[in-house]
Parts: C-alpha cells; structure tokens; sequence
C-alpha cells in the first residue's frame, strides 16, 4: 500500500475538492444555494455532514501579556482544532464586550486571558451568551516547547478528559467539571480533527487548586509521556452570566496575588522594624543617667600582699634588641663541639 | 453601632480582590444620623462604623440550576469523551509495602515527584477504562504506521528534544566512565606498591641472610632453597648449590621438595648460568684423559658395575637421582661444606 498523504479532514484519495461539478452525496443542506450555479467550482462538506456538536471556541487575550502566555495560547489553540483567535482587546473595555466578539465570531465558549502588572494572568472560561462563567488565577505555566515534555500527538486529535473524583462531589466543582467538558474536548467529525484519540487532558483538584497536564498515550498499556502544555487554576468565582451576572460561588481559599505579595513585604518589613527598635532601645539604655557606683566591687580582686617598689622612670630608650636569626646555628655548633 | 454593608458590583472585580477600605464617614449626614436615632437604630453612646463580615457566596441551589440549565445532555459519550477515575494502583508503593493513598485530597502538592506520579496514574486509569469503550465505539487509538499527518510538535522539536536527551545520557555516561577509570587507577596504584614492597621486603630478606651465612651467622643455607641465585663475588663457590635452586621462587619450594628433577639439574651442571662459559666444563682431550676421579671403591662397590663402569666423568654421576643406595661417598652438600672448611 502506498504512503498516502492524509489531509486533515477526512478527505479520503479519491475525492477531488476543486471543480466539482456535481455536489457529492450526502452534504448537507446549507450548499443548496450553490446548486442553482453548476460551474463554480463547490468544495465538497469536508465532514461530509457528520459534524453536529458545534462548539466553538473562542481563545483571544487582552494587552500586556507576556511571551509565556501567548505561547500557552498558541498551545491551546494547537491542542483544541475547535478554537479560533481574535486580536487582543483592549483594556479599556469592559468585560460585556467580549460577549459581543464572540457573537461576531459565531463562537459559543470563550477562553479570556488577562494580564495584570505584566506579572499575574488570570483566565476566564465562560459559555457565551447565558451560561456560567468562571475566573481563575493561573500559576505554574509550562508550553509545549519545553524540552523536558518529550511527546508528541497528532495536531487536532481527539482528547480523553480524566477528571478527578473531586470534581463529583462539589456543585461548583461539578459545573466547572461540565464547563471544562463542553470547552475542551474535540466535537467529532470536526474538520480540523484527526480520528484518533491519542492524547488525554487530566483535571486534578489538589490544595484547592485544578492542575491540568496533558499526556500522550504510547501504548495501549498506557505507558504515557507527557505532551504539554501544564498550568495550575486557582478558582476565583463562578458567575452565572457570561462574563458578568450574580455570583454563584467565591472561593474562600483564593488569596489575591497582590494580598500575597503584600503579606510577603509585611514579613519583611516586620523584621526590619522589630530590628530597628532594638536598636532604638539600646541607645535609650546608652543614654539614660547611670548611677555613680561608690565603690568598685573588683577594686581588690588584684590586690596581692607584695611591697611597694618606687616607681622607676625610664628617661633613655631601653638597647635595641640584637636579633639572633640563627640562633640554632650556635646550638649547633655548641652541641658539636660538647661531642 | 452602624452597620453598614459594601453592595459590589460586578464591574468592579478588581477593586473587590483588593483590601477592603473603610467606609467613607461623609456620606453619613448629621440629618441622616438624626432619623436614624430617631427610628431607633441608633442607641445612644459612641458609635463607630464597622464592616459587615465579609459573606463568601457560596449559592448552592444556583450552582445547581445553572449546571442543570447548562448540561447538554443530548450529547452521547463518544463527543465527550469524559471520565471520573481515581488514579490506577501504584506499582510501586504495593510493592514496598506501603499505604496508598488513592484521594487526591491526601495528596501533598509540594512533594513533585508523588504529585506528578498521581497525575500520571490518574491518566493511566483513564486510559485503561476507555480503551474498551472505544473499541466498541470502533474509534482507534494509534494511527497505523503510513498515516502521515501534521504534528503538534513539528519535527525540528522533536529533534531538539532528542538531542538533549542523547546528550545528557552521553553526559551521564561519561561521567560513569571517569568515576570507573579513577577507581580503577586508584586500585591499579594500590596493587602496584603491594607489589613492589612485597619485592622489596623479600630482596631484603635475602640480602641479610645471605650477609649472615658470609659472615658465618648461620650455617644453613635454606634460605637459598626456593630463591634466586646469590652473586656475591669473593664468597666462597656456591654455584652448586644454587643450581639445585635454579629459577624456583620460595612459594614453589613445597611443591618440588625433591628439587628441580634429573635432566635439569644435568643441564643446569653441563651448561651453566648462561653468559660466557668459562669453557672448564668441555669434553676436551685432556678432561676425557683425566682419570684423577676415579675410585675404584666407589666404582665397585656399586653393586653390578653399573653401566660404563667407573671411568665415566665424575660430573655425569652428580647428582641423579636421590637413592644411592649403599654408598659410603657423601652426598654432594656435605662435600661441599666439607670442601669449604678445608
């Protein structure tokens, strides 16, 4: 059999795409309109009108990211062939708008990366027009570049979502459970898909945080490697509206990264203030009047019962010492000289 | 006491992850203190404002509605392709007898490698759930060998990653290699002055000996058994009895107790200590002619005239074999010392 070149898609070798003039069997019916002008070269429905779970997802950012995480997009939107990209917002706009975006996109999730101070990302997962929303704090991002993940998956396969038994037991971890389900896993017979499951997403719930990793499946066995990319969540709140509406959930264990940063400073500063009014104190002591002791206690601790001697004066500098370098020479000689 | 509660918009986020401030005491009126006093709210003494306990929504029932609202349930599994498992059993830790915790709850997340080997397993279980499922499905899950299609890693990564793995097990391996080669040196160095000392001590052994029997310490000459041969010029011939000794180390001497055997010993008589000979040893006219060895006592008494009779060359009948067997000549050691002394 000869190496086929797959196209990605499912176009198999005998279906031509360009200059067909008779639709193929099976499309769907949107084409109809194409019907009526015979001669315009019509590509065939890729799917061939199996796909029907339409889940797009729109993954965008706002300013101020840094090269990290446009990278940890770019992986996404690698990893998940149901994405697309839009420009970066601005700031200045409100959240509401991206609703707006993802309507123009025909996008009905939405993966928003923020960035705050150039150093603290925030990622929001919401479903577009009613569904919930949720806001995290990411931490802990690896791409798909690094060297230590040595694996390797088709672009645009299928993943296997694992989720932890957490996720079960908790209604907000159930509604992010369904949340991530309906975000990230491949609708089948996508047109940018590949057939094939070989790769899986695992969601972990540990120190009240969602780890994710992604590994590829070598064997059947399940000997696995890991692919990339990895991030840490930290769930902030959950709304019910997209990007906005009332809360349904605040994490208790959250803690802002500036609060963070500020308890850190808080320490240190502590430190140095307690250092300072040490310091502070032993130079009261220093200053403070000190009684006059009458009497020394170690007056006589180096009275020795011995004569007096007059006090003698030297007026003339003592002789020079004679410096005798070799002194041992003259031992020597001597101890010669005694055999 | 004024209680008084921060209503947070949803627009304002971010102001919420901060601090939470003080209330701003100038939106209070005098008029507004005054009714409130009034209607009773107030009670009479010093107030102060404080901050409502920060409520933390936890909106059980909407979490619920939302997620029923939210589910799609007409999707069948095969476009999930979800699963809940907890991580497949640990090998490892079994074996060791240890207890597995199989919560992620007891997890510890600072300690890296049990954290990522939890992950790991997790996969693992999944994978070995859906793998049946997804045969039945008739979805594959390795692509056959001449399916070429485009990666998520392009190839130029792959190699880059392959390099760093060939160099660092290059590294590690050459740094197995030197810690080897050193050891080894330093166990070669070891052996070597063991060896060399153990010469040293034994050549100064003989030495002293040797030294002792010159100077008439001792009259044994065991110390020559098993040993090299002794050059000291000026003593007295021993060549001899060096010869018995020939090329024999100390260690061999329990072995060959009867010394070196018959034709050695003949050889080592005929042609020396290599080197120049001195040419005394030649079967000359003379030496053939030379019946000054002859003793027709020995020759006779021999029992049966043994051979050629009694005029062959009294170096041949020297030293073979150790039975004599009834002859009064003394042995060749006690000739010699007898020589010696006279």
């Amino acid at each position: 059999m000869s190496v086929l070149k797959r196209k990605r898609g499912g176009q198999g070798p005998g279906v031509k795409a360009k200059k067909v003039k008779f639709v193929q069997n099976g499309m769907k019916p949107q084409i109809t309109e194409t019907e009526q002008n015979n001669e315009i070269s019509v590509p065939a429905p890729v799917s061939m009108g199996k796909w029907r779970n339409k889940e797009r997802v729109l993954v965008f950012s706002s300013r101020g990211i840094n090269f990290r995480t446009r990278h940890l997009m770019q992986d996404l939107r690698t990893m998940m062939p149901h994405t697309k990209a839009d420009t970066k917002m601005d700031r200045k706009d409100k959240l509401f708008v991206i609703n707006e975006v993802c309507e123009i996109k025909n996008c009905n999730k939405c993966i928003f990366f923020e960035a705050k101070k150039k150093q603290d990302l925030y990622m929001w997962v919401a479903n577009v027009p009613h569904g919930p929303s949720a806001k995290f704090l990411v931490q802990n991002v690896h791409t798909l570049a690094e060297l230590k993940m040595t694996g390797n998956c088709l672009k645009g396969s299928r993943p296997l979502l694992s989720f932890d038994p957490q996720f079960d037991k908790e209604p907000h971890y159930a509604l992010l459970k369904e949340l991530f389900i309906q975000t990230f896993s491949t609708p089948q017979y996508h047109p940018r898909s590949q057939p094939f499951v070989d790769h899986v997403f695992t969601f972990t719930v540990t120190d009240n945080r969602i780890w994710f990793r992604n590994y590829q499946i070598i064997e059947e066995d399940a000997s696995m490697v890991e692919i990339g990319p990895r991030f840490v969540l930290n769930l902030i709140k959950i709304f019910q509206g997209s990007f906005g509406g009332p809360t349904l959930f605040e994490n208790p264990h959250f803690e802002s990264p500036n609060t963070h940063r500020r308890l850190i400073r808080m320490a240190t500063a502590s430190k140095l203030r307690e250092k300072q009014m040490v310091k502070e104190l032993q130079k009261l002591k220093r200053t403070e009047n000190k009684e006059v002791v009458t009497r020394d206690v170690t007056d006589d601790v180096f009275a020795t019962p011995a004569e007096e001697r007059p006090v003698h004066i030297e007026l003339e500098a003592p002789a020079a010492k004679v410096v005798k370098k070799n002194k041992h020479k003259a031992f020597k000689r001597q101890r010669n000289q005694k055999r | 006491m004024i209680v008084v509660n921060n209503t947070m918009d949803i627009n304002e986020d971010d102001e919420q992850l901060g601090e939470t401030s003080e209330e701003d005491n100038s939106e209070l009126s005098d008029g507004e203190l005054q009714d409130a006093f009034a209607k009773g709210l107030l009670k009479p003494g010093l107030n102060f404002t404080t901050q409502e306990p920060k409520k933390i929504v936890n909106n059980v029932e909407g979490l619920k509605q939302c997620l029923a609202d939210f589910r799609k349930n007409t999707l069948p599994w095969v476009e999930r392709l979800d699963m809940v498992n907890l991580p497949a059993d640990d090998i490892v830790a079994k074996s060791e007898g240890r207890l597995d915790n199989k919560a992620s709850g007891d997890l510890n997340p600072d300690d890296d490698f049990q954290r990522e080997m939890f992950f790991y397993r997790q996969a693992q279980a999944a994978v070995l759930e859906a793998m049946p499922r997804l045969q039945k499905l008739k979805i594959a899950t390795k692509r056959p060998e001449d399916y070429f299609a485009e990666m998520a890693k392009s190839d130029q990564q792959m190699q880059k990653i392959r390099k760093k793995l060939i160099m660092k097990q290059t590294m590690m391996e050459k740094s197995e290699k030197a810690k080897k080669l050193r050891e080894q040196r330093k166990y070669g160095k070891k052996v070597q002055v063991e060896v060399i000392q153990k010469r040293q001590k034994e050549k100064k052994a003989m030495m002293s000996a040797v030294k002792k029997y010159q100077k008439g310490m001792t009259d044994k000459l065991d110390f020559l058994e098993g040993d090299q041969k002794t050059a000291k010029g000026g003593a007295p011939a021993k060549g001899g009895a060096g010869k018995g000794a020939g090329g024999q180390t100390p260690d061999k001497k329990a072995m060959n107790k009867k010394g070196p055997n018959a034709k050695r010993k003949y050889k080592d008589q005929r042609f020396g200590f290599g080197g120049k000979k001195s040419g005394t040893k030649w079967n000359t006219k003379d030496s053939h002619n030379d019946v000054s060895g002859f003793r027709a006592k020995v020759a006779h008494g021999k029992g049966g005239k043994g051979g050629k009779g009694g005029k062959a060359g009294p170096g041949g009948k020297g030293g073979r074999g150790p039975a004599k067997g009834g002859t009064k000549r003394p042995g060749k050691n006690a000739r010699k010392k007898m020589k010696g002394r006279s």
